[in-house]
């Protein structure tokens, strides 16, 4: 496989659903034979397969609870899939959510080192990265402040300093580009069009049809799990608002 | 899956096909020791003594132990406060990376439930921790141990090896109850009741030449009970060389040996089968 290409074949995700979802000792004794077998399936994610080849972007469309983030998850490798293979080359940027791990208690200094060795950088190669993150995220003195004290901007801010200084092959935006001003949100985009010409893979989940269209020429419609479209974004923004429109049934949990 | 990424991978590099555990954890590894600082750093925030309260708390639970044990009890044992502590200090490393390794998949669910990584890191990072403060509670251990003419002899230089041995051991047994209280929220408090009686079940404030002969079935059980305890020998490790001035028995310390790299073994081998199945239960 090259660096950057996404392959998923016949995937599905399953969660398993029990009446409650923390068991204990006693209800894993007593009803062990539930427990094992009879737990509700649902999937949220079936018979999902995608081929993405380096350096194409594509958007993930669908509406709430169509298994969108648990696709993503997958690629990230959070997730593993329960059925089929998601195989994904290189380096990952996963902007699913900005500032996942940072510790309010201390410095944002000391949150960017931290932060990198979440995403298995050293400290050396983060030293290297360390005066471009803090110009990016234009926090100044304040990167030495414990990062409880900042606003949910600076947050942010930091958050996707970070994620894009870490020369990804692969880059996953969930719908983070709803964070901090209009400047620094077009500063945002700006940098993911940088990632798009150097050709990098882009995953984008967004309900903003003109930001999708803007970034993606590709979209995927996911409902209820399955792909239901998968082409030109024009295309497939208009399939969305059709399966949008349509009756929407719960979510299917099937017993086994 | 079957693609496997080429040769020694860059930082940060991963494909979702399987990757052996181990070589995934050690390309973490620093985030272990930052892991570790964050937790001694947020520890001691704000406090004025910082990280001395590590070396000023087992001093100030020897001095009770000191008084209590050697004017108010006029325990059997000469310097038994020194005794005392020297089974006390590794079975306190053993009991609290433990109760706190088995929260800390629980603790970090943010972030298994985002970021990939070696979900080992976590529990691992309390063992190393308690490894710290363990290692500085040993500075006023030799102070006391001045203090009161406990005689120091060339078996202190055992120390180090014994601390190996301990974290190996304690490693492994973190990793397999913080994997199990995923799955069971009870095993938090089974452990909390379950250490408060191994510790008595342990040679930890006694010792097997202190209890004499008896010769009822139930006490030679108990005695083959501690024979088989491995927390025995892991006890012993510390004892042996700083009260009773000598280094371990060999049989005493292969067996402690052969119990942490089980340990070990067992605790890696059943947390990284059950890791990819706790996003589901957190």
């Amino acid at each position: 496989m090259r660096n950057g290409e996404i392959r998923i074949r016949d995937a599905g995700v399953c969660y398993r659903l029990y009446r409650e979802k923390v068991s204990t000792l006693k209800e894993a004794v007593v009803n062990r034979f539930r427990h094992l077998r009879s737990a509700e399936m649902f999937w949220a994610v079936r018979h999902v397969s995608l081929e993405i080849e380096p350096g194409e972007a594509i958007a993930l469309v669908g509406h709430n609870g169509s298994g969108k983030s648990t696709l993503l998850k997958t690629i990230a490798g959070v997730l593993m899939p329960d059925e089929g293979e998601v195989l994904v080359q290189g380096r990952i940027s996963p902007m699913i959510e900005l500032g996942a791990g940072f510790d309010p208690e201390l410095s944002g200094r000391d949150n960017i080192f931290l932060n990198g060795a979440l995403l298995g950088f050293s400290r050396r190669q983060m030293e290297g990265k360390f005066d471009r993150i803090v110009a990016f995220s234009e926090l100044g003195d304040f990167i030495d402040m414990p990062i409880k004290n900042y606003s949910s901007g600076m947050y942010a801010r930091l958050g996707f300093a970070i994620a894009q200084d870490v020369e990804p092959d692969i880059l996953i935006v969930d719908e983070v580009l709803a964070v901090g001003d209009e400047r620094f949100q077009e500063k945002c985009k700006a940098r993911i069009r940088d990632f798009r010409a150097a050709g990098i893979t882009f995953c984008f989940v967004s309900h903003n049809y003109e930001a999708a269209r803007e970034l993606c020429p590709r979209a995927a419609v996911l409902h209820h799990g399955r792909l239901a479209f998968d082409g030109p974004i024009v295309q497939a923004w208009e399939r969305y608002r059709e399966l949008e429109r349509g009756p929407a049934p719960g979510p299917q949990i099937e017993a086994s | 899956m079957t693609e496997l990424t080429e040769g020694a991978p860059a930082a940060g590099t991963f494909t979702t096909a399987r990757r052996s555990p181990l070589r995934e954890l050690i390309q973490y590894r620093q985030l272990v020791a930052m892991l570790v600082i964050r937790e001694l750093k947020v520890r001691y925030k704000r406090s004025i003594f910082g990280l001395l309260w590590t070396m000023l708390n087992p001093l100030l639970l020897m001095v009770v132990y000191t008084i209590v044990f050697s004017t108010i009890m006029r325990a059997p044992q000469r310097n038994f406060a020194i005794f005392l502590l020297s089974g006390l200090l590794p079975w306190l490393f053993f009991s609290i990376a433990v109760l706190q390794g088995l929260h800390s998949i629980l603790v970090n669910q943010e972030l298994i439930r985002k970021v990939r990584l070696p979900q080992a890191v976590f529990p691992l990072s309390v063992v190393g921790s308690n490894l710290v403060n363990f290692a500085l509670s040993f500075v006023p251990l030799l102070l006391l141990m001045a203090v009161v003419r406990q005689p120091f002899t060339a078996a202190l230089l055992f120390l180090p090896l014994a601390m190996l041995i301990l974290t190996i051991f304690i490693s492994g047994v973190t990793l397999l109850f913080a994997t199990f209280t995923v799955f069971f929220r009870d095993v938090r408090h089974l452990a909390e009741v379950g250490l408060q009686m191994l510790m008595y079940l342990s040679p930890v404030v006694y010792d097997l030449q202190m209890l004499g002969q008896h010769d009822t079935w139930w006490f030679r059980a108990f005695r083959v009970f501690l024979q088989m305890n491995p927390l025995t020998y892991m006890v012993g490790l510390v004892r042996d060389p700083v009260y009773y001035g000598r280094v371990p028995p060999l049989i005493g310390v292969a067996v402690a040996c052969g119990a942490a790299l089980g340990a070990l073994f067992i605790g890696f081998s059943v947390f990284n089968r059950l890791a990819p199945r706790h996003i589901h239960y957190l």
